[in-house]
């Protein structure tokens, strides 16, 4: 195991929800793992005192537009969750995190570059940290 | 492996040299950087910023800024004016193709104008004027 370069990250996904497949022309994304800490700060406490709650799972995934591959935007309008698949580097390709997730997707066109494409997902199932 | 880089500089000058209408005007021809000596009327393209941009495992796009322009001696009896709009008429929006990549876009992003001394001979003038000019292509 050794710090690695994020240039060989992948970003993976099915709409079926089972065998992901990745995606061309991305460049970033982003996992948030947020857990709700409960607020159980008693009378004489010298602070405020939580406890965890349920975690909240939701990320982003941004790059470039790319007609040959609209995956992104299909997964908006879909009625079901897509399985996801986010691996840091893929010559490491045993570390990754999955799960189904719903995906909202934007694109940015300006005069200045390439036309750029974002997405936020949120958990729609659990979600694993493998291995 | 990707492609050649230097393939795109030699198709922007393939395109400038390719012109019948510029050369007319320039007949010493189309040089990276600097032209041989002796010239008196010719287009100079040089490389003058470039950057690429990554996604996942590969380069996406490689994004160049050339500096383009017409040079003439005072002397020479060159119209730099129609020399300069001839090199807008072939770049600005034009198709570069060069293998390996995709042509994204090709457009100037600002004016060059310039009246350069001559080193030697202070009684003589040269004349710069041309552009500079984006070049975006993606290696497919």
């Amino acid at each position: 195991m050794a710090i690695k370069s994020g240039r060989y990250g992948t970003i993976s996904y099915d709409p079926a929800g089972v065998t992901p497949v990745a995606l061309i022309a991305l460049n970033k994304w982003k996992l948030s793992q947020k857990t709700d800490k409960v607020n159980v700060t008693c009378f004489g406490d010298t602070n405020k005192v939580y406890v965890p709650g349920m975690k909240d799972l939701s990320g982003s995934v941004s790059g470039f537009w790319n007609s040959t591959n609209v995956v992104l935007f299909d997964a908006v309008d879909a009625a079901t969750p897509g399985m996801l698949k986010l691996v840091p580097n893929s010559t490491e390709a045993t570390f990754f995190w999955s799960g189904l997730a719903y995906i909202d997707a934007d694109i940015d066109c300006s005069v200045e570059g390439a036309p750029a494409v974002s997405g936020s997902f949120m958990a729609a199932g659990a979600w694993n940290m493998m291995p | 492996m990707p492609p050649d880089s230097s393939d795109v500089d030699a198709a922007l000058v393939a395109k400038l040299g390719a012109d019948s209408a510029l050369l007319a005007l320039m007949p010493n021809g189309v040089y990276v950087d600097e032209a041989p000596p002796g010239m008196t009327r010719f287009v100079i393209v040089s490389l003058v910023d470039e950057h690429d941009e990554a996604e996942f495992g590969r380069r996406a796009i490689e994004d160049a800024l050339y500096l383009v322009k017409a040079v003439a001696l005072s002397t020479a009896g060159a119209n730099i004016r129609a020399a300069a709009a001839r090199i807008d008429a072939l770049l600005e929006d034009g198709a570069l193709t060069v293998a390996g990549y995709t042509h994204m876009t090709m457009h100037r992003v600002e004016r060059v104008r310039v009246t350069e001394v001559d080193d030697l001979d202070a009684t003589l003038r040269w004349q710069h004027r041309g552009g500079r000019y984006r070049v975006m292509v993606a290696p497919t």
